[in-house]
């Protein structure tokens, strides 16, 4: 190919980049409009806030492992380490009654701390992510339940807890528009991670790790160190999601958390970031959190079968990837 | 003599490209023909319109001289044009008869594979070809040579008449080319067409009978191999003559020793390798596939640590246990496979050069200063001569050498003054490897210490100021600069127990 | 094969740390329950009740039951696990009765009686069954829907699952009770959400927003319940008639701040107990009766520490 060749594909596949945002934007667009003219119930402020409410804790988790996917690795255990980490809370908070800050700041440390451990696995000790994270959900699991006595932990004694994902700040400013303080988290975490990621080395490294390992390592980079570091992030985002749960509950429930980590997972391919690594984006992971959670709450509203509620779910998954795949074979 | 394929006027298309401007080409039976040109000449884009894979634009194609239709890659296999590409297409854990039959397996009842009929069939072809092959064997277990053999066998085995063979010899040692070239000669004495892709000149005068030449998609010309010097055919790809300028080498008696290597050992594949690399001096390093070259590079770059030995740099020693201690001591590796191992290929040129300096242009927060670092880009792009629209271009975009030079910008820029290039110019069109030519010499002047290793002994002679050659994990002996390419082969195969002073 | 490998991996860890190994020792009869799960705490109350029948009763009695209750598979291993031990009788909740069959007829074919406990099983291998009738539990629930809002409007159920014997009786007997003793009021809608407190929370969302003139739900488990609750208590909907089933603290806190109306509990610790006193009297061959029925109350603001009611609610 010429010079001029190369040019113009290069413009394409910036334009081919941003249109991609564009398009699972304006599937989320057509969602939206969609339900809206099919139930006036719908498009509401109480159903609009009570599908961004839905998305917190997903979109939370989903921007923490894109972060993980983007590198070419997965984390299985973001769900089960979401709960564990709300279980260490109710621990600082309820059992040993320490002050509201110190339960926060050890929700986001042990997630950041397990996003460690499972690095460690992942980098230092060479185990497939898919295997070492699956074995993290397993243990979080057990040590969520062993430490509670398989007992929920009720967070009645600490006021204001439920504040953290239910209260709105913004509500007191704005009373017409009473965003829950859980949806401004997940826009400031996500606003935040994709700073990290656009402007930051951790997030060049994010990138570049995911598009040629060994080349970032014979670059002299010390990918080992990074890996763990990105692993920990996540994890501590995990954390940031494991507060949002337990607040919404108003206590941290030691048997939730499974599955969890795959509707996060389906969030951030719709959103259009390749599990092959080296590609994605958080306004992408926002909006395919948002997809996810319009849909369920759409087809809900329009009293579609449970049933067929599942099914449907399931199809928009493969035909937004799908979609994707069309784009991207065009752009290519 | 008839003729077997004819081209006639063939244009082709692409979005905002030209690729292909009337281009003509025929080839006759029982003849080699080489095609040449610079990549980016348009030769692989002939060679998949007669393939089936593009559909040109305007123009015929003739075969036996009756017009064809080439809509598919099958339509063309069915008229018996085979073609082998650059990068192998094989099924790694599948057997070597499996992968030839793929898609076509001989079926018994109930949908199973005749397995005994497809292993006999496909070691009647190596019998054929005069090639000594398990069918069974795994085809993961085969070096590249042995692997480029099943793909012969694979096209054959759809009885072509045409095979089309695109740098047939890119990964293949001398022994390895010479058993291709023999296989050639063979299917050109019965009577099949080869249209053979290469850049190495003196393969082209070994084996082809006509060279076709191309350059930016049109046609230059076709002239007959025996009667045509190399320095006219390399004037009609790049349209200038290139000066074949011997090696000059600086008086290097004062300059300072930059990297000293002391009996560095590993396993089998390094043993007790002593050398020393002044600043402003390149070394190169000859050898045979499997001499232990990269090997010797990976382990000063720490990329696989030595068990033993020493490294100093500047005189003062050095513990080499990853890339990093490597880069801390101002050693940088280009590797003989960019693709893998020296570039991100899908994000942009800035970022690449940027790799292995990030921390340097970040603050406290890890904030990347990217005005700072988008100057730092276009300077390199500038001063490298990088040919690139701008600094955000997708390195998988350049063409060989311009990765090759974002390589090398990424190295300068992380300070490094003991530069190890392996294969510095694998793949890299005769203009392009000038240009990377005159840049290592450029770095040496600049004061840079350079290690160059090379198959290609004219590469080595024309660069090294000394010569290191290796055979079988040993350092044979050191030769000093333009030395002659059969002082070279002799250390080469110099084995244990005959190691010249 | 992921869950057999698990298993032994549990087996085998419990052996090395479990201080009671000595007690799977011959001398003492063994009675395993599988149930339905084991994290929730109806499930807890339910191991109360069977540790208290084990105590007095002089045997050993182990207790499992799988993660969530669509985990049927990992139940049925427990289940196969639990009779390669010969024990003298079994106590099993089924998740799904009918998957369980091949598994009952070689308890059946190896002596070993079988009680069934909280959900019957369509077969008639078992000599017993300890239950809440959960077709009459649900029925009352939708007596008392009835009688708070009024004898007429619509209602909505969230259920904990679709396919499981008490999801079914309950979301069926407050159904067909509504149909045949109050006319005036409208089922509109019955989802299912796992029991997971989150979806459910959004389910409930979801109904309030499809359905603006909603004026009661019926959540039929504990996680639902709960989940019913905090979707009203977020969206901050009022007028809303929340009917529970079962305890724990969240539901009852709730009811005692008045967000919910009242709800069904089962007698879960009983149902443990005698499930394993109808599983030794099995065992020693002793007539046992084939419907123990282990009973269910309705509490709200009124009764709720009354010492019958408390007895039975679980933290």
């Amino acid at each position: 190919m010429s010079e001029r060749g190369k040019v113009m594909s290069i413009k394409e596949t910036r334009r081919g980049g941003a249109q991609q945002k564009l398009w699972a934007f304006a599937s989320l667009i057509v969602l939206v409009a969609g339900f809206s003219l099919a139930s006036p119930n719908f498009f509401q402020v109480s159903n609009i806030m009570a599908i961004l409410q839905a998305t917190s804790v997903n979109g939370v988790l989903a921007v923490g492992v894109t972060l993980i996917i983007i590198t070419g690795g997965i984390d299985l255990s973001i769900g089960t380490l979401m709960t564990f980490c709300a279980v260490m809370t109710g621990v600082v908070l309820t059992w040993a009654g320490m002050p509201l800050l110190l339960g926060v700041l050890t929700s986001i440390a042990t997630g950041a701390l397990c996003g460690l451990i499972s690095g460690t696995f992942v980098a230092k000790m060479k185990i497939p992510p898919f295997i070492a994270t699956l074995g993290m959900m397993l243990m979080l699991k057990g040590l969520s339940l062993i430490v509670t006595g398989t007992k929920p932990i009720y967070f009645n004694d600490t006021p204001g807890f439920s504040e953290i994902a239910q209260g709105s700040l913004i509500g007191r400013i704005v009373p017409a528009f009473p965003v829950p303080n859980g949806v401004l988290i997940l826009f400031i975490v996500s606003a935040a991670v994709a700073w990290i990621l656009g402007r930051t080395v951790l997030g060049r490294y994010t990138f570049a790790l995911g598009s040629n390992e060994e080349a970032v390592r014979l670059s002299g980079v010390n990918t080992d160190a990074w890996k763990m570091a990105i692993y920990a992030l996540a994890g501590g985002i995990c954390g940031i999601a494991g507060l949002l749960i337990a607040s919404r509950l108003n206590s941290a429930q030691p048997a939730l958390g499974l599955g969890y980590e795959l509707e996060a997972i389906a969030a951030v391919v719709i959103g259009g970031t390749s599990l092959a690594g080296g590609r994605g984006t958080i306004l992408g992971t926002l909006i395919g959190a948002l997809i996810m959670s319009v849909l369920t709450n759409g087809l809900r509203v329009m009293s579609v079968a449970p049933e067929w509620q599942t099914v449907v779910t399931g199809a928009i998954i493969v035909a937004a990837v799908y979609a994707d795949q069309l784009r991207r074979g065009r752009a290519g | 003599m008839s003729e077997l394929v004819r081209m006639q006027s063939v244009d082709k298309r692409f979005p905002g490209v030209h690729a292909l401007k009337a281009v003509d080409f025929d080839l006759r039976p029982g003849e080699v023909h080489a095609l040449m040109g610079e990549n980016g000449a348009g030769k692989s884009t002939l060679m998949k319109c007669l393939s089936g894979v593009y559909q040109p634009d305007g123009g015929r194609i003739l075969i036996d001289g009756a017009e064809v239709a080439l809509p598919t890659p099958k339509a063309a296999k069915d008229l018996g044009i085979g073609i082998i590409h650059q990068e192998l297409a094989l099924m790694r854990d599948l057997t070597v008869a499996q992968n030839i039959w793929i898609g076509r397996e001989p079926r018994l009842s109930f949908g199973r594979i005749d397995e005994a009929r497809q292993n006999a069939d496909a070691a009647a072809i190596f019998q054929a070809m005069n090639v000594a092959m398990d069918p069974r064997a795994p085809v993961s277990g085969l070096t590249i040579a042995r692997q480029q053999m099943v793909e012969i066998a694979k096209a054959l085995s759809y009885r072509s008449r045409v095979l089309i063979m695109d740098e047939p010899t890119a990964a293949l040692n001398d022994s390895e080319i010479a058993e291709l070239f023999t296989i050639i000669r063979k299917l050109r004495a019965e009577g099949v067409g080869i249209i053979y892709i290469s850049h190495k000149m003196d393969e082209i005068r070994q084996i082809s009978d006509r060279v076709t030449v191309m350059r930016d998609g049109a046609y230059v010309g076709t002239v007959e191999a025996a009667d045509t010097p190399i320095s006219a055919i390399i004037s009609m790809m790049v349209g200038r003559e290139l000066s074949d300028e011997a090696v000059r080498i600086p008086d290097l008696s004062g300059a300072e020793t930059a990297l000293e290597v002391r009996a560095l050992s590993r396993g089998r594949e390094l043993k007790e390798i002593s050398f020393s690399l002044k600043k402003g001096e390149i070394l190169g390093f000859a050898g045979l596939m499997g001499a232990g070259r990269t090997e010797l590079a990976r382990a000063i770059f720490g990329a696989e640590p030595p068990e033993r030995g020493e490294i100093r740099v500047h005189g003062k020693p050095v513990t080499i246990r990853t890339p990093s201690d490597a880069v801390r001591a101002g050693i940088g590796y280009l590797s003989e496979d960019r693709k893998h191992y020296g570039l991100a290929l899908g994000m942009d040129v800035r970022a690449n050069i940027a790799l292995a300096s990030l921390p340097r242009y970040a603050d406290r927060l890890g904030r990347i200063d990217e005005p700072q670092l988008a100057g730092i880009a276009r300077d390199y792009i500038a001063r490298l001569s990088i040919r690139t629209p701008d600094d955000r271009q997708e390195v998988r975009l350049l063409s060989g050498g311009n990765q090759q030079k974002v390589v090398i910008a990424k190295w300068l820029l992380r300070d490094c003054d003991i530069l190890i290039f392996d294969e510095p110019t694998r793949g890299i069109d005769v203009g392009a490897k000038a240009e990377i030519y005159r840049l290592l010499n450029d770095l040496a002047a600049a004061g840079k210490a350079i290690i160059v290793i090379s198959s290609e002994l004219p590469e080595v002679v024309r660069l090294s100021h000394r010569i290191a050659v290796m055979c079988e994990g040993r350092l044979t002996g050191i030769l000093p600069g333009g030395a002659s390419q059969e002082q070279i082969m002799a250390l080469a195969t110099a084995r244990e127990g005959m190691t010249v002073e | 094969m992921f869950t057999r490998r698990t298993l032994f991996g549990a087996v085998a860890a419990l052996a090395l740390i479990g201080p009671g190994s000595g007690a799977f020792a011959q001398d003492k009869m063994l009675v395993p329950l599988i149930s339905k799960g084991f994290q929730h705490q109806f499930w807890q109350a339910v191991k109360a009740g069977a540790d208290k029948a084990g105590a007095e009763l002089g045997v050993t009695v182990t207790f499992e039951g799988p993660d969530n209750e669509t985990q049927v598979d990992k139940q049925m291993d427990m289940l196969a696990a639990a009779l390669a031990n010969k024990p003298v009788a079994i106590g099993f909740a089924a998740l799904d009765s009918q998957a369980a069959i091949p598994l009952l007829r070689q308890a059946q074919e190896a002596k070993i009686p079988v009680i069934a406990f909280d959900s019957g099983v369509d077969s008639d291998i078992p000599v017993a069954l300890a239950s809440t009738d959960n077709v009459a539990a649900a029925a009352l629930a939708a007596d008392k829907m009835a009688e708070l809002i009024g004898d007429a409007g619509k209602v909505a159920v969230v259920a904990h699952d679709q396919t499981s014997r008490t999801g079914v009786d309950r979301r069926d007997g407050f159904v067909n009770r509504m149909k045949e003793a109050h006319s005036g009021i409208e089922v509109v809608a019955i989802e299912y959400g796992g029991g997971d407190h989150l979806k459910s929370t959004e389910i409930t969302k979801a109904l309030l927003a499809a359905h603006p003139d909603l004026k009661g739900i019926f959540g039929t488990n504990e996680g639902s319940a709960i989940g019913v609750v905090n979707g009203v208590r977020e969206l901050g909907s009022k007028g809303i008639t929340i009917v529970g089933y079962d305890s724990g603290k969240a539901q009852t806190d709730a009811i005692r701040e008045g967000l919910m109306a009242g709800a069904i509990t089962q007698n879960p610790v009983g149902i443990g107990y005698e499930t394993v006193k109808a599983a030794v009297a099995a065992a020693k061959g002793e007539a046992v009766s084939a419907n123990i029925d282990t009973g269910f109350y309705w509490y709200d603001k009124s009764n709720i520490d009354a010492p019958e009611i408390a007895a039975v609610l679980y933290e």
